[in-house]
């Protein structure tokens, strides 16, 4: 029954998103038309016509229903800017996105809760010390100025522009050698970046459990100091930062908006930044659909596997 | 001679220049039953926990621990590893998150056996402490305090130790429940004829269970002896003081309260029912007390005088049934309702966790008076209530932080909040459960002097049948939501006609 509640709500949430999504894009100001006929002469007659074939001259609830029955057949209207279905515009930069934040996310994911458990268990330490320091320092670095310095610091080492060479050999192998190439710089970048949330989520709620009696029951019985770690704390432990890699898993989909500009990434956030300064409306409004709902949809999982990995929360 | 099972030698412990154990000499045969007794920071629990080196790296040790003859300070780790187990075990306070919370019950029975490589099974161990054995299976959260103790208490055994050392093992449970527990321990170390050392601040409890009996007293062992001999004529003040202040029933020299003329009613309960969902939480209780009387209602947790006790404070709606104080109807809603409130105030159980850490004595006082906007002349009012709670002078409290004061010291600063109010009736909760035993004399009779300075009635909550005798008029004995038996002190603790009662009286540990 709970996990019916969570599924309800993360419907209502949905439903929430894309009404959001509709409305927030008329009331901001500007005329659609104007931005998109920008620098190029153009008569009324012309903007009238513009309205007429994306469907702005029909009244607000008409247009509404047009794009709820839409967006429920997976068409979400098309690109002012690229002039195609913003659905192909998205599904096509899904990929890289997901190439890209998934990977770093990974990386960063694993680094850091291990970095964190290291640093809790040896509290105080030059480790600790030392974790903390820099993961504090890469957190607070703008995104975009770490970006250049590594640029500048690796040289000709790696790319720094793009996906992928227009040069390389067709086959598989290199393809997927060339991709990885481009992708070292962007994806450091990246898990520079979230590594530190992590580190410190992870580091934090071990050391909450640090002093936990069911530990000193654990060493009493003649357990090694890295079993007691292993089997009873870190167990425990981990599970506030599995809704945190959760959440943020949900906001991969939205891609790294700086990372992927610096580094010219064909993914999301790219694309996000080409539709603002367009701006694309019908682009925008699906971006925003897909990324929220994404949120959403993570947010349910992380609610279910906390349920599963916490025998004290019943979700299902 | 036998080689005692343990022997300390000049024992201290020092945190930094803080000295917690002074110099304790102590031996244990095997098979003797021991209980260490002492109140808070008496550095028994630390003495409990060097036998198995398991304090914390900051504590400096200096003597000899010896654990069948080895000295456990000098051991290598990995002996030690051997050893912590499998010759000596500790049955942890299993109410209190002892047990990892995402691990079944079973697999942390099992996993020190596997370890040492010892035989037996789980279910064995679990038929010992009369559990059955589907329970193996269940996370903690899913036991009751009992039975999460009697997991603790199979999982000691689990490799077969030689020495069981027992800190605090029924504490937080309540007296029907401790009286089963107690039971099954002591049957166990009979019967496998093992040795026990047993540590908790209620000398009651030790005495039901160990036949020697040793007192610490600010570090210092003080006292050692066959148990009745020390509790029948205890030779240091401080084991004098710790054996007076539980009270035993029946006895008039632990009977403080004064003997009160028939009070007019000042609260009237009539046919209450609280349901919580479809579970009747209070069904049909009848109660009165009257002015200036302590009422104690008693009985185990889950019966539902909690429940009854909000419902007479406004903080729960009755499904049926009135609450009258001073012969009107207690209001549900509105002004009035802020204003019935302020007539009744509630003390409860853990004073450190029932003051905000950040807030002063000053402003936790004040804090009713600013809720009930009565805050003009606010400082004089404050210094009042806190100089009656005897708090004295006022002026070297008010600015003080709550972990700056002692636990009685922070109950009364609880008190004189509700004091601060001017309240014609006080609900206590178990007001001296989490207080040592010399504190808690103090609070009882600071009570009782509210009683008789101020007219100030009680409904003190308690499990403990002790409290009730020290310092009730009357008790009302609540069962499954109902109240079994009411009627004066002495009817019902020396003259129990329920069966429920009589219970409750026989699992009270007898000194």
């Amino acid at each position: 029954m709970r996990l019916a509640g969570r599924l309800g709500g993360a419907a209502v949430s949905l439903l929430m998103v894309a009404v959001l999504g509709f409305f927030l894009f008329r009331v901001v100001p500007g005329d659609p038309v104007v931005s998109m006929t920008r620098g190029r002469p153009t008569t009324a007659a012309m903007q009238a016509e513009l309205r007429t074939q994306f469907g702005l001259d029909r009244p607000l609830v008409e247009q509404f229903w047009h794009y709820f029955t839409g967006l429920l057949r997976g068409d979400m209207g098309t690109s002012f800017t690229f002039r195609r279905p913003v659905a192909d515009v998205i599904l096509e930069r899904l990929g890289p996105t997901l190439l890209l934040v998934g990977t770093s996310t990974l990386i960063a994911v694993v680094l850091g809760l291990w970095l964190g458990v290291r640093a809790a268990w040896r509290r105080d330490s030059g480790f600790d010390r030392a974790t903390t320091g820099v993961s504090l320092t890469l957190w607070a670095v703008p995104t975009f100025w770490l970006g250049m310095l590594l640029m500048m610091a690796t040289g000709d080492l790696f790319p720094s522009r793009g996906m992928r060479d227009t040069d390389t050999a067709p086959d598989f192998v290199s393809q997927a050698l060339d991709v990885g190439h481009h992708l070292v710089l962007p994806s450091l970048t990246l898990v520079a970046v979230v590594c530190a949330e992590y580190v410190l989520v992870m580091r934090s709620s071990l050391l909450e459990e640090m002093h936990a009696p069911y530990l000193t029951t654990a060493r009493a019985k003649g357990l090694r100091d890295d079993l007691v770690r292993r089997r009873h704390a870190v167990p425990n432990a981990v599970l506030p930062a599995i809704t945190l890699v959760f959440l943020r898993f949900g906001l991969v989909v939205a891609g790294a908006i700086t990372t992927e500009t610096v580094f010219s990434w064909p993914g999301l956030g790219l694309l996000f930044y080409d539709a603002l300064t367009g701006p694309d409306y019908f682009l925008l409004q699906g971006l925003l659909v897909v990324t929220a709902g994404a949120v959403v949809v993570m947010n349910l999982l992380a609610d279910v596997l906390h349920g599963v990995l916490d025998p004290r929360v019943k979700v299902v | 001679m036998i080689k005692p099972s343990l022997e300390l030698k000049n024992l201290s412990v020092h945190y930094g220049h803080k000295r917690v154990v002074h110099d304790v000499n102590l031996a244990l045969e095997p098979g003797q039953t021991l209980g260490l007794a002492g109140e808070s920071g008496s550095g028994k629990s630390t003495v409990a926990m060097s036998v198995l080196r398991l304090l914390p790296r900051t504590a400096h040790v200096e003597g000899e621990i010896l654990l069948d003859g080895d000295d456990v300070r000098t051991m290598s780790w990995g002996r030690l590893r051997a050893v912590r187990w499998a010759s000596a075990s500790i049955v942890f306070q299993g109410a209190m998150h002892s047990l990892n919370p995402v691990q079944r019950v079973g697999e942390q029975i099992a996993e020190p056996m596997r370890l040492h490589g010892t035989g037996g099974s789980v279910g064995e161990l679990l038929e010992q402490v009369e559990l059955p054995l589907g329970k193996a299976r269940a996370y903690p959260h899913e036991l009751s305090g009992g039975q999460k103790q009697r997991v603790m208490i199979a999982m000691a055994l689990a490799c077969g130790p030689r020495l069981v050392i027992a800190d605090e093992p029924t504490t937080a449970l309540d007296v029907v429940v401790q009286a089963q527990v107690l039971g099954v321990l002591k049957r166990l170390v009979a019967e496998q004829d093992l040795g026990l050392l047993m540590i908790s601040h209620d000398l009651s409890v030790l005495a039901e269970t160990c036949d020697d009996l040793a007192v610490m007293h600010r570090g210092e062992l003080v006292e050692r002896g066959r148990t009745r001999e020390v509790i029948a004529n205890p030779r240091h003040p401080h084991t004098a003081a710790l054996t007076a202040a539980f009270p035993v029933i029946g006895d008039p020299a632990h009977r403080w309260a004064e003997p009160a003329p028939e009070p007019q009613p000042l609260l009237e309960v009539r046919d209450l029912a609280v349901d919580y969902g479809r579970t009747r939480a209070v069904d049909g209780v009848d109660l009165t007390i009257g002015r200036g009387e302590i009422v104690a209602l008693v009985g185990q947790s889950g019966s539902g005088k909690t429940t009854l006790a909000r419902t007479i404070m406004g903080l729960r709606t009755p499904s049926s049934g009135r609450v009258i104080f001073d012969g009107v109807e207690v209001p549900r809603k509105g002004k009035a309702l802020k204003a019935f409130r302020r007539q009744v105030q509630l003390v409860l159980q853990d004073p450190a966790s029932a003051l905000n850490p950040r807030h002063t004595v000053h402003d936790a006082v004040a804090e009713g008076l600013r809720v009930h906007g009565l805050a003009d002349d606010e400082e004089s009012q404050v210094t009042a209530a806190v100089e009656r709670a005897e708090l004295r002078p006022a002026s070297l409290y008010l600015e003080a932080l709550p972990h700056e004061l002692s636990g009685g010291q922070q109950q009364r600063v609880v008190i004189a909040g509700a004091l601060v109010l001017q309240p014609r009736l006080l609900v206590a909760d178990e007001p001296v459960a989490s207080l040592d035993a010399s504190v808690r004399g103090e609070i009882v009779a600071l009570l009782l002097r509210l009683r008789r300075e101020l007219g100030l009635a009680s409904l003190i909550i308690t499990h403990d049948l002790g409290l009730a005798w020290q310092i009730a008029d009357r008790v009302a004995v609540m069962h499954q939501g109902k109240i079994v038996e009411q009627g004066s002190v002495e009817q019902v603790l020396l003259n129990p006609t329920h069966d429920y009662t009589r219970a409750l009286l026989r699992a009270v540990p007898q000194v």
